[in-house]
């Protein structure tokens, strides 16, 4: 393993937070892969992206078991960090604790000092100067409904923010056991977006909130096309959330976390389902699903991922993310730290990383 | 009144300068947490939550009690106490 200031220019590097601290493997062709950074270590990264809009920065939201959440920024690719000047805290002395930070998202193209942070408990943190500084968005910390939410198994926590490139002043958050929340006001009101999406184990099946969204991806072109991987089925909407439509049709099951779109195909998604309450692959055979044309129907991917009785592997909801390659590159990270990648849109797989702890996270980025 | 000796886990030491303990004045635990902060900025968030209770896997001795079993961060500090903070032994 070496440190590197810089990697050449078309280079894939993926940013892998796990349970113990965070990996960046690196590959010139999607093939033959190698790990370039460890850092963090010992410490559970929920989520890490390298940004690109300016000089390279890679984030990562590091969550110690003693000692506190931190998001810390390297403008080195991880050889060096740093804190914010003005982190990620809630105001001392109140009622609200930070639990845990779980998604880093930067802010549209034309925007590069925004970046867009979730946290548990349910919070939307803003810097707009590149990471140095944080502010939460009071809007939503003030939502009327606020005292309602309810936090499922892996907490309140604010998971997925989908700022909409085409209208600065549209957003989506997804909130786990909450839902999907929109603002077309720059933040100063959310509503939410659940309409037609399912929450099995509530009396009331099609509530306003409380739903289980797992994670959404935005059509790339498309800005009011989203789709949804939700606790309780997969989910389509063509009018940014006003209502969704169930495209769950063949898969074998509605149960499932991470949801990756090819951006050069968009019509081309790839879901994890997994068996409900076991939480691994639905039989003895771990795939990848994949719709070619926007959810009609969906075919899993199996080719070079392992089966048999002894095959167990779950993905967590930040565990599978595409690149922006053409064929496409998909990455899958397991919970018991199996790295899997495919540079053929999923037609075939290779392990490129195995005996890592187990994957959070996983996100792309090709060098520019 | 007179300086209080803090000793520090290996994590935060980079807090403090890579020193192992530093000197600070405060009659209680939270009074000594709070000098903590003012000389060494983000400390005490890495001690305590933002609501000021303690985290759950920090334990703060003073002359070798354990602070959760007298009167938590509100324990008076009596001169020329010592201070260790410790993290928990957790794991399996």
């Amino acid at each position: 393993m070496s440190h590197h200031q810089q990697f050449p220019q078309g280079s894939t590097v993926l940013a892998v937070g796990t349970k113990r601290g965070l990996f960046l493997l690196v590959s010139q062709d999607r093939v033959k892969w190698s790990v370039e950074t460890v850092a963090l270590k010992g410490n559970r990264v929920f989520n890490a992206v390298l940004d690109q809009r300016s000089a390279p920065r890679l984030f990562a939201a590091e969550n110690g078991d003693f000692f506190g959440s931190f998001l810390r920024y390297s403008d080195d690719f991880g050889e060096n960090w740093q804190e914010p000047e003005h982190g990620i805290q809630f105001p001392q002395g109140g009622n609200l604790k930070l639990q845990n930070i779980w998604v880093i998202e930067p802010g549209r193209p034309n925007e590069p000092d925004m970046m867009y942070v979730g946290v548990d408990p349910a919070s939307l943190w803003i810097s707009s100067d590149h990471g140095k500084t944080w502010e939460p968005d009071v809007s939503l910390l003030n939502h009327p409904t606020r005292e309602q939410w309810n936090p499922g198994a892996g907490g309140l926590c604010l998971h997925t923010i989908v700022p909409d490139p085409s209208n600065s002043s549209r957003m989506w958050i997804g909130i786990s056991a909450v839902g999907c929340m929109r603002t077309d006001d720059g933040g100063q009101s959310w509503k939410f977006a659940n309409k037609n999406t399912r929450a099995g184990y509530l009396p009331d099946p099609y509530p306003e909130f409380g739903q289980c969204i797992h994670r959404f991806v935005q059509h790339p072109t498309q800005p009011d096309v989203l789709y949804q991987q939700n606790h309780c089925g997969i989910y389509k909407t063509t009018n940014a959330g006003d209502d969704w439509v169930d495209i769950q049709h063949n898969l074998p099951s509605e149960f499932g976390f991470p949801i990756a779109v090819d951006r050069n195909h968009p019509d081309t998604l790839y879901v994890v389902v997994e068996d409900p309450m076991a939480r691994h692959n639905v039989n003895d055979q771990f795939a990848i699903y994949r719709t070619q044309n926007a959810g009609e129907d969906w075919e899993p991917c199996t080719n070079g991922l392992p089966a048999g009785a002894g095959v167990r592997l779950g993905v967590l909801r930040h565990g599978m993310c595409s690149d922006t390659n053409d064929p496409c590159g998909i990455y899958v990270g397991t919970n018991t730290g199996q790295l899997f990648a495919s540079h053929n849109q999923g037609e075939s797989w290779e392990l490129i990383a195995d005996f890592l702890p187990a994957i959070y996270s996983v996100t792309a980025a090709v060098i520019v | 009144m007179s300086a209080i000796t803090v000793s520090l886990p290996g994590p935060l030491r980079k807090r403090v300068g890579n020193l192992t303990s530093v000197s600070v004045t405060g009659s209680t635990v939270r009074e000594i947490i709070d000098a903590l902060e003012e000389n060494f900025p983000g400390l005490r968030f890495n001690l305590c939550y933002e609501t000021g209770e303690l985290r759950p896997y920090v334990n703060i001795f003073l002359n070798r009690a354990n602070i959760c079993y007298l009167q938590g961060i509100d324990t008076p500090v009596p001169p020329d106490a010592t201070i260790l903070i410790l993290q928990s032994v957790a794991g399996g």
